[in-house]
């Protein structure tokens, strides 16, 4: 059974199509990153699991539940941290975590939570006064609060720092680890690429891929680039009649290329080393930045898995997607 | 379970809020002004003092339950705190239910603060209290308050942004109160003025009827239930063969729909609604 299965899901604001008949499963106990640009229909869709939102046509169901008329008991088997939370000011943290704990009929102790979360000094202080970073790890410690089956988190870094990131990930490994389903929303990548199984791409209410990171790499036909720094580039290199090297850019005394696989880098930088004099040597990955700028950069169409338009694009400024 | 979960976090929560008790105390203010105004006079009749309460009650009270609950559910709705009730294991019904219960306890508190500090200066100045009657009276006032809390989880549970339910909150306060039973034009004469250039007439009865049609003409009118007769001659209906909707134990059906309908209809829009 999927932790999260939508058919058809869609979702109309007047004349917006927010949401664009949206196929999504999510597998029990992955970690499943749900990537986008703001505005791709990513909270929407969050919305429409959990009743905030009634879907103009499909259906979506939650722990094969109805994500409408069984929504009180999703409620129960759910953690969810909802986008543009806001506590109530004049409570405490204890008196949030005590409120979702009885709730939920949960077990837990709120300052056991408070402590997972790095929150224990601050327990008795009220939310009104909280840092955005604070007000967000509470609100990730009020979605730990009842063992849930699944978390939903939407857009869960927003106001974190660095630090704050780091733990969050690792508090979401953790319940994966003990066969939490977790989904999450992000607009940041190098969050999803850092923790999640599967990602999913959504851009103007579709869903354009879902696939696990490594895959989507090999799918968008680059490994990556190679850039070396010549003394002086020669007249013909020859580099681009090789297999598997997508583009070459020549800029003053570097040459940039873009390769499908690393051995295609390496028969770069042997070809190179040949016809010039090599001072530095560059091999990166391609980010998922660059992954997620293609995907969702050519809007609606153009998406199709056609590796070398995708590579092809590259030089193009990508101003939409951030 | 989750109907007591709401209405503990919104006692907690509301009880901490400023305004409520900046309100509330006014009441009591104007309670103790009554009672010290009234008690140091010459006039050594209780219900005098109580009258006065009544009247003043009917501007301040509609108020103190209106800001106690206009944005309850809509200003919850505005900031998002609502996702967060929403995403525990309570229904939209709990959040308006639970609303209405935990605003109606406050405002109840406010009232019966300001009536206990009422009836320390009653027995100070007024030779005899009639306990019963008193009690009596702080009885219909909390339906009467009842009665707007409800008009207002109504309001701000059918509203989307604070903005709107305070338009709602303000307009129903004028029409319902001020407008219907106070300015010289209200709705008993604007029909009677219509049924004139009709060149028909309406009944004294039907009039009367349109006036306690209102939670404060409604409440006025049950009001002869605990004063005696020389007080309540200002009113209109109520009297001894007077039809059965002007009695006032009927006001308590009129005062029972402003609880039912007002919450109904905003539940209706509520459970429908996009919510952030």
């Amino acid at each position: 059974m999927p932790a999260i299965e939508t058919t058809a899901l869609t979702k109309r604001f007047g004349d917006v199509l927010a949401v664009d008949e949206l196929d999504l499963t999510v597998r029990e106990g992955e970690i499943f990153g749900f990537l986008g640009p703001n505005g791709a229909g990513k909270s929407t869709t969050i919305n429409m699991l959990l009743d905030f939102h009634r879907p103009t046509s499909g259906s979506a169901t939650v722990l094969g539940l109805d994500a409408q008329d069984e929504i009180g008991e999703i409620r129960k088997r759910v953690g969810v941290l909802p986008e543009g939370l806001e506590l109530y000011d004049r409570l405490t943290a204890r008196e949030h975590l005590q409120l979702c704990v009885e709730m939920k009929d949960a077990p837990e102790e709120p300052m056991a939570v408070l402590e997972r979360v790095g929150l224990s000094e601050e327990a008795d202080r009220k939310a009104g006064g909280f840092s955005t970073g604070m007000s967000q790890r509470l609100a990730l410690g009020m979605a730990l609060v009842g063992e849930p089956d699944l978390i939903i988190l939407d857009e869960p870094s927003s106001g974190l720092d660095p630090n704050g990131i780091q733990h969050m990930r690792e508090l979401l490994r953790e319940e994966a680890a003990n066969g939490t389903t977790v989904f999450f929303s992000s607009h940041i990548l190098s969050e999803v690429e850092a923790v999640c199984d599967r990602v999913g791409i959504m851009s103007q209410g579709e869903l354009v891929t879902v696939d696990s990171i490594d895959n989507l790499r090999e799918r968008s036909g680059d490994a990556g680039e190679v850039e070396l720094t010549v003394e002086t580039v020669p007249d013909d290199l020859g580099l681009k009649v090789m297999d598997d090297v997508s583009d070459i850019e020549i800029d003053g005394d570097e040459i940039r290329a873009y390769c499908h696989n690393g051995e295609a880098k390496m028969n770069v930088i042997r070809h190179v080393d040949r016809a010039a004099t090599v001072t530095n040597v560059v091999a990166t990955e391609t980010s998922l930045e660059e992954l997620f700028n293609k995907y969702t950069g050519g809007g609606r169409d153009g998406l199709d898995d056609d590796t070398r338009e995708l590579a092809e694009e590259r030089e193009q400024p990508q101003g939409v997607a951030q | 379970m989750s109907l007591q979960a709401v209405v503990k976090k919104d006692i907690l929560d509301v009880r901490r809020a400023k305004l409520v008790w900046g309100v509330g105390l006014l009441y009591t203010l104007f309670a103790g002004l009554s009672f010290w105004g009234i008690g140091s006079s010459s006039d050594t009749d209780i219900y005098n003092a109580l009258f006065s309460m009544a009247g003043i009650g009917v501007l301040i009270i509609p108020l103190v339950a209106l800001v106690a609950a206009y944005l309850s559910v809509a200003g919850e709705r505005e900031t998002g705190n609502l996702k967060f009730l929403l995403s525990y294991p309570n229904s939209r019904r709990d959040v308006v239910i639970g609303k209405f219960i935990a605003r109606s306890a406050i405002v109840v508190a406010a009232i019966i603060f300001a009536f206990v500090v009422g009836l320390g200066m009653a027995f100070y100045y007024f030779p005899s209290v009639e306990l019963p009657n008193y009690v009596g009276f702080v009885g219909l006032t909390l339906v009467y308050a009842l009665s707007y809390v409800a008009i207002a989880v109504g309001i701000s549970a059918a509203t989307s942004t604070r903005s709107r339910a305070m338009g709602a909150a303000i307009g129903s306060w004028f029409v319902l109160n001020v407008f219907w039973n106070f300015l010289p034009i209200q709705p008993a004469t604007v029909i009677e003025f219509v049924a004139d250039k009709l060149g028909t007439s309406v009944s004294q009865n039907f009039k009367d009827l349109v006036w306690v049609l209102s939670p404060t003409g409604s409440y006025f009118n049950s009001l002869s239930l605990v004063f005696p007769d020389r007080i309540n001659g200002a009113q209109g209906g109520g009297g001894v063969g007077d039809p059965f909707y002007l009695q006032p134990e009927f006001m308590f059906v009129i005062l029972a729909l402003w609880i039912v309908v007002p919450l109904a209809l905003g539940y209706w829009r509520f459970e429908r609604a996009d919510l952030g």
